[in-house]
């Protein structure tokens, strides 16, 4: 600074530089104060800058990011891949292909109207659809699901600010209709609506759906860098994609070739409960489940019941050998093919005089098993059939089972106990009754089936997996197999000798029950349930099968239609499973009794 | 004690370079992403505002190795040629309209806005009138009314446009030129009451002005949209903390903070570099105008002192006014930061003042070593 003192002096001097009016000192004094003032002013006003900077950039720091954060970040759904459905072997049922979704931001939109109408166009949609979603005012709105690529690159060169697009997996099932029970069907939003799609959702989807993205101004992500794909579990069933391919196709010719109006089929291995085919005609195909009736899209192997008829001799019998109450060898009289209990005459399709127990299952004779049935009596049976697993679900891992019905003893009508014995006056499910034969089979115990064999994650580490589970015993290993012996003869003597497989021992029962009619409350004459179920090889079982034929029109009984269906369902599979007659694998029998006897301990 | 000839002012002239430079890479970064969307080239603002900073640097070489004295005598004819052209840019046909103003020239390619020069030619002109009548300054008629009649010329002309921010500034830089050369305070004051009142009645007739005053006072009751460039000049300082997010990583560039590389460049620079990149470019304005007022009181003569101060003043108060915008302090003016924002009229004439302060700075008067 320049002391005032050297002023008049500096002046002066400065002066004799140029010729300009000289300013009085007192002029000169007053100018260096007020410039002074204003250096002063401005900067006072810099300092006050830099403090309000600091308490910006310092002090506010973190609510200042909080609040500059929300605007980025948006809660966008991720770029997922749904898991990939295969059967045991590896073979892809259900596949993902990756497409782009239209989505807008409505608060960000500019000119609504304009957009709403370049976006009509390049979508192919109505433009007042489109504005409407356009004015709508949360934050995320859908314009196009799965859009082509054609109509994808449409968009992105409107360039508008606040639409954009994302990636999503569009569900996709090569097979087409092979499965479509199983597997289910997806919705709109990727999510699973029926089948294993829904059972096992959660973990196929992956998690989480929604996360939240930075994005600019114009809704565009900020880092370009593609989000970890949310990858969803793949799933690998018990299901054989061949055994499948032939139970639908064996099942099919079966419902055509006696005009039936539906069926069902269910292959398992009856010693781990691994379920291997399951199906029903009519079918769909999950691509375009939209299109198909509710009937055609239920599963109907679990989610329906009918009267098992005389299929179901099968518990009666099992319960009354176990019981001791009768010897296969024991004689019965066959009452000339008929008996009254109640009032109501039930009749033979034969008139049987004096025939062996085992005769009665082989030959079906329903006043043998209602005689049997009367040895058990009310409670004993009942006990049998619900621990066969009637009256419950089998556990299976599918949605929509039905635990099909079954009354209390207590409240049993005079003729209840004789229509039990001969499998009326309750309903199960295919699957019931395939799983409580399969406890025949495996020498007495009730496996719960599935088809789920396991959940791997993206990173292949196994988040589930489905093993076998065995719930109870319920017969003696000995019954079983006398009972097994006595299934033989059904198959070798008696009305399933249709469902014989050369080279093979089979072990089954025929059923054929007539349908209750819904308007009147009785028995149909004209529309019937034919069925068959049993196990092959008899003595090492491999296979338990079920064939279910509603309502045929021609070839009505179980040992005419479902029993050459299951003839072909075992032939095909025990070939493709490579099962020779002479081999069948007794140690794998073995192997599995004492894996399900240390199980049961 | 000599007045004589000496190099120009170093320092001044590194931080003149250093902030032309700040200027060059920051308006690089914050307006790369706008200018590759709306002009699909990156460059297009760069390329721009580094020609404008070579032909600015050319300009401030060029007068700070003239003798200043020249602007003194040339002033008159400066100020004439501004108000031409504050006149010609009015003329619809000439003057391009941008977003409802009328703030251009376009001259061979280029587009120019004369109230950039205008608020130079004042101070030039003004700086003379005070030198040559310093003993009739506190005279009405005689010192004060001329220079308020010439300011306010260029102040109507500029409302016209209308650019209120440069106006203001051209106002604010005429005021602090009467206050330095000697006009009575009692004057001054009744002059800056009545310019009070007629900027608050030019505010009740534009709404938008009123809005953006609201947004400053009360921002949670103002409207969202007058205060929506605020609350993102925020977003932008706040999250930039004390280091900033890091060169070139700023978001509020990404279309949320608008005129992020014009008038909002300071909230950009404040996210990328932080509040030490901030205080940095403040604290160059601050040695600016150290060294400004330095030259001015060392002048060799009266019209370099005003010339000076009304140089430093304007580009100081300007730089202060728009970083009293960005930080929220006062309402949206639209000027730009000396230097720093994009733009070529106000670069090239802050370097050109830049380049009359340097070549004031030749000719100080020292104290003469005892020999």
């Amino acid at each position: 600074m320049i002391l005032p003192t050297q002023h008049n002096k500096r002046t002066r001097r400065a002066s004799s530089l140029q010729t300009d009016v000289k300013p009085s000192s007192d002029s000169r004094g007053r100018h260096r104060r007020r410039m002074i003032v204003l250096f002063l002013s401005l900067a006072a006003a810099l300092a006050i800058i830099s403090g309000r900077l600091f308490s910006l950039q310092v002090h506010q720091y973190p609510k200042l990011v909080e609040a500059a954060n929300r605007q980025y970040r948006r809660l966008v759904p991720l770029v997922s891949r749904r898991g990939t459905i295969y059967d045991r072997n590896g073979r892809e049922f259900v596949g993902s292909l990756r497409v782009s979704s239209i989505f807008a931001q409505p608060p960000q939109v500019e000119n609504r109207e304009r957009a709403a109408s370049d976006l009509a166009k390049a979508l192919g949609l109505p433009a007042q659809k489109v504005l409407e979603r356009l004015k709508s005012d949360k934050p995320f709105v859908w314009i196009k699901r799965r859009v082509s690529p054609e109509e994808a690159t449409a968009v992105s060169q409107l360039d508008l600010r606040g639409i954009a697009s994302i990636a999503e997996s569009k569900r996709f099932y090569p097979k087409q209709e092979l499965g479509a029970h199983l597997l289910g069907f997806v919705g709109m939003d990727d999510r699973g609506l029926e089948g294993l799609e829904l059972q096992y959702d959660d973990c196929l989807a992956g998690k989480p759906k929604w996360v939240v993205r930075e994005q600019d101004a114009l809704g565009r992500p900020i880092f370009r860098e593609e989000a970890d794909e949310a990858q969803g579990c793949d799933l690998y069933l018990t299901i054989d994609e061949v055994i499948q391919y032939v139970t639908e196709r064996e099942l099919e010719a079966a419902v055509a070739k006696s005009q039936a109006s539906s069926g069902t089929a269910i292959v398992m291995d009856p010693l781990t409960g691994e379920i291997l085919a399951l199906a029903n005609y009519p079918t769909f195909n999950p691509n375009h489940y939209a299109e198909a009736s509710s009937f055609a899209r239920r599963n109907r192997a679990v989610a329906d019941y009918y009267e098992p008829g005389s299929a179901f001799k099968i518990v009666v019998g099992a319960a009354a050998l176990e019981e001791r109450l009768v010897r296969p060898g024991d004689r019965l009289n066959g009452e000339d093919g008929a008996i009254e209990v109640g009032g109501i005459m039930i009749r033979d399709h034969e008139r049987f005089g004096i025939i062996t127990f085992s005769e009665v299952l082989t030959h079906s004779s329903n006043v043998g098993a209602i005689k049997v049935g009367m040895r058990l009596g009310k409670s004993l049976y009942y006990d049998y059939i619900s621990g066969f697993g009637f009256g419950n679900r089998s556990g299976i891992d599918l949605p929509g089972e039905t635990p099909g019905r079954i009354r209390r003893p207590k409240d049993w009508s005079a003729l209840s106990l004789a229509s039990l014995s001969i499998g009326q006056e309750l309903s199960v499910t295919p699957l019931q009754m395939l799983v409580a034969v399969s406890a025949v089979a495996n020498g007495g115990t009730l496996v719960r089936p599935y088809v789920a064999g396991s959940l791997k994650a993206a990173d292949g580490r196994v988040v589930r997996r489905g093993s076998p589970v065995q719930l109870r015993r319920v017969i003696a290993e000995g019954t079983a197999r006398t009972l097994t012996n006595i299934l033989k003869g059904v198959v070798t003597d008696g009305t399933g000798k249709a469902a014989a497989v050369q080279g093979f021992e089979v072990a089954g029962k025929t059923g054929t029950s007539q349908k209750l009619e819904r308007a009147t409350g009785r028995y149909s004459r004209q529309k019937v349930m034919a069925s068959f179920v049993g196990f092959v090889p008899a003595e090492q079982p491999r296979l338990a099968i079920i064939v279910v034929i509603d309502e045929p029109k021609i070839l009505q009984w179980g040992g005419s239609i479902a029993a050459p269906t299951f003839r072909e369902i075992a032939r095909e599979s025990l070939k493709y499973l490579r099962i020779s007659p002479a081999a069948g694998g007794p140690f794998r029998l073995a192997e599995g009794m004492l894996g399900a006897a240390s199980r049961l301990n | 004690m000599t007045a004589k000839r000496l190099p120009y002012d170093r320092l001044l002239c590194t931080v003149s370079l250093l902030l032309v430079g700040v200027g060059v890479v920051m308006v690089y970064s914050s307006s790369a992403i706008k200018a590759q969307m709306k002009y699909g080239d990156p460059l297009f603002f760069l390329k721009k505002q580094l020609l404008w900073a070579v032909v600015g640097l050319a300009v401030m070489v060029w007068a700070m190795y003239h003798d200043y004295r020249a602007f003194q005598r040339y002033a008159p004819v400066v100020f004439l040629a501004s108000f031409l052209l504050l006149l010609l840019v009015l003329i619809p046909s000439v003057g391009v309209k941008v977003n409802g103003a009328r703030r251009w020239l376009r001259m061979f390619g280029f587009s120019f806005q004369p109230s950039e020069l205008a608020k130079l030619s004042l101070i030039l002109l003004l700086a003379k009138f005070f030198a040559g009548r310093a003993d009739r300054v506190e005279s009405f008629v005689q010192g004060f009314l001329p220079p308020l009649l010439l300011s306010g010329l260029f102040f109507g002309l500029i409302v016209l446009q209308p650019n209120f921010g440069t106006a203001a500034v051209l106002l604010l830089a005429a005021m602090a030129l009467c206050f330095v050369g000697g006009v009575r305070l009692t004057q001054l004051g009744a002059a800056l009451f009545a310019l009070g009142a007629l900027c608050y009645l030019l505010m009740l007739a534009h709404p938008y002005a009123q809005a953006r005053l609201l947004a400053i006072m009360d921002p949670a009751r103002a409207s969202s949209k007058a205060s929506y460039q605020i609350h993102q000049s925020f977003y932008a300082l706040g999250p930039g903390g004390i280091l900033g997010r890091g060169l070139g990583d700023s978001i509020q560039k990404l279309f949320y903070l608008p005129e992020s590389h014009t008038e909002f460049i300071f909230a950009i620079v404040g996210e990328e570099i932080g509040l030490i990149g901030a205080l940095l470019v403040i604290l160059l304005f601050g040695i600016l105008l150290w060294r400004g007022v330095r030259i001015a009181l060392r002048a060799p003569d009266l019209f370099g002192t005003y010339a000076a101060m009304g140089v430093t003043f304007a580009i100081v108060s300007q730089a202060a006014i728009n970083l009293g915008v960005v930080t929220g302090l006062l309402p949206t003016t639209g000027v730009p930061l000396p230097f720093i924002s994009f733009g070529g009229s106000s670069l090239v004439t802050t370097l050109l003042g830049m380049g009359i302060l340097l070549s004031i700075s030749r000719f100080q008067v020292t104290r003469s070593r005892p020999s």
